[in-house]
């Protein structure tokens, strides 16, 4: 972890996101998905910002036009704090990976979609199948709040839901009926959830039906209250699960979902 | 350029420099390793303490609000003994000295704490913070339980609110320095959960509140100050030194910069004479 300044290189836009491009070699290199590094965008407290794509010595973050990030323009200079955090931690054996996300939590997910591609070979060490699976459950009010489906890897077999049916299914990721995310839990060996935490509920709730037993961090979810300092010392971004209380800067911001409270 | 913040304790807590974090800011010393030239500092102050294990208020415990933040963590902290266990072969490592922050709680509890911290030879001084409800008769038992028990220099940190209302009570009682004041607390409403949260706030507003307090207690006591409260920039640290502190205790704006914090000490160090 370091303070140091980025370079942004490139804005653009990818859907209904602003995609922004940081120059940062010795913090992209620590970044993770679901890793964050906190910005100086001129509020009182630093914005965490997490990479929706991961080089060597640069990464991309995909904003809401409504952040403050998305004023930045390219040749601007910006303050980091990072890599922090615990990201999502995929089991060596994994074979059938399940995302689940609503549309505006995407972002965050999107460097284990594209893993195959960023690191080639990663999934033809011993324990990996050369066919990595990579399954995406994918939420949103409307067909206007997606990502560019396209732009995904055509191994990830995405399913959509919409609220209003304006793309894929009308129905909610907690909709029973469906048996949507029942189906792929049971499928999946891994599942990494990005959405509102007050959906986490349900959500543990259809694991521990469909897989008691599971194993920890079967199921890892992101939870992000605001923070303050961003290494610990503020006690600030305090996270309940079964056995206390946790700090999403250091401990999490990924905790097991069947942990949190 | 040295400061001693006790001059008429038996050891003294002579800081090469005038400028610190402030308790509950900079955690238990090793968070910030990475991002603070610690080395560049007067002291570090680490807290706070309690005598037992205290998990702390539930989520959210910070609420942004436009002019700063407020920030309740419920004295989150893993108790004394499991601190020491941990951070006393730490402390002892650090390059400038530390002073441990003990939650004001009840004399007992004062009492308990700073006897077990009186036997750390890493800790070069205490800072007790009284709570914000206290009382002149309050703090004077408060104050008196941690001087009779404590090694080490003892700073007593004042409520904001009470400061002048308190500050004689408490070197009456035994503080060899004052620090003036610990965050005002506010209370924001919290709209997803539905609720009022209550906390203490950090922001650049707090400065002039603190400036004034520090002011007024200047006049009436004449052991070291240490000024508190919003500083953010070389200037608000100069503000203190020339309304009569002798050191500075950097708050929420290491969050922020923690870089600020080296930046602070060195330029002060370079420029001004102390108190």
């Amino acid at each position: 972890m370091i303070q140091a300044g980025a370079l942004i290189t490139d804005i653009g836009t990818s859907g209904p996101f602003v995609r922004v491009t940081f120059a940062a070699p010795a913090i992209a290199s620590g970044l993770a998905a679901g890793r964050f590094v906190l910005a100086d965008l001129g509020g009182y407290l630093r914005a965490p910002l997490f990479p929706a794509r991961i080089e060597a010595e640069e990464f991309d973050v995909l904003i809401s036009p409504r952040h403050a990030a998305a004023a930045l323009q390219p040749g601007a200079d910006v303050d980091l704090i990072g890599p922090l955090g615990r990201g999502f931690e995929i089991p060596a054996a994994t074979e059938r990976l399940l995302l689940v996300a609503s549309a505006d939590h995407l972002p965050v997910l999107l460097p284990l979609a594209y893993q195959n591609h960023q690191k080639p070979g990663f999934w033809e060490k011993p324990g990996f199948s050369t066919g990595f699976a990579i399954a995406l459950l994918l939420s949103a009010p409307t067909a206007a709040d997606l990502y560019p489906i396209r732009l995904l890897p055509p191994a990830v077999e995405v399913t959509i839901v919409t609220a209003d049916g304006s793309a894929g299914q009308r129905s909610s990721i907690l909709k029973r009926s469906d048996d949507l995310l029942p189906d792929l839990v049971r499928w999946a060996d891994c599942a990494c959830i990005a959405g509102d935490p007050a959906t986490y509920p349900a959500l543990a709730e259809i694991v521990r039906e469909v897989r008691a037993g599971s194993g920890r961090r079967f199921a890892q979810a992101l939870v992000v209250p605001p923070v303050a300092c961003g290494v610990g010392a503020c006690q600030g971004c305090a996270v309940s699960v079964a056995r206390g209380t946790r700090l999403a800067c250091t401990d999490g911001p990924v905790f097991d979902l069947l942990e949190l409270r | 350029m040295t400061i001693d913040l006790a001059p008429n304790h038996k050891a003294g807590l002579v800081l090469a420099n005038p400028v610190m974090p402030a308790a509950g800011c900079f955690g238990l010393g090793t968070e910030y390793a990475r991002l603070v030239e610690v080395e560049a500092l007067g002291a570090l102050v680490v807290g706070p303490l309690t005598a037992h294990p205290r998990r702390g208020a539930e989520s959210p415990r910070l609420v942004p609000t436009p002019a700063g933040v407020l920030l309740h963590t419920g004295l989150a902290n893993p108790g004394l003994s499991a601190v020491l266990r941990r951070y006393a072969r730490v402390w002892a490592r650090s390059p400038v000295p530390v002073i441990v922050h003990v939650a004001g709680t009840a004399p007992d509890e004062v009492a308990s704490c700073c006897r077990r911290l009186a036997g750390v030879e890493a800790i070069a001084g205490l800072e007790l913070g009284l709570p914000d409800t206290a009382d002149p008769d309050e703090a004077t038992a408060i104050v008196q339980a941690a001087h009779a028990s404590a090694g080490q220099p003892l700073i007593v940190r004042l409520p904001l609110v009470w400061a002048d209302a308190l500050c004689q009570a408490a070197v009456e009682a035994g503080a060899d320095a004052l620090t003036v004041a610990a965050p005002p607390r506010g209370t924001a409403w919290y709209a997803p959960g539905n609720h009022f949260i209550t906390g203490r706030l950090y922001g650049p507003f707090v400065l002039p509140l603190a400036l004034r307090a520090l002011r007024r207690v200047a006049a009436l006591v004449s052991v070291p100050l240490v000024g508190c409260g919003g500083i953010h920039t070389v200037e608000d640290a100069q503000a203190f030194l020339r309304a009569g502190a002798a050191a500075v205790q950097i708050d929420g704006a290491v969050w922020r910069d923690p870089a600020c914090l080296a930046h602070v000490a060195r330029t002060l160090s370079s420029t001004v004479e102390p108190h």
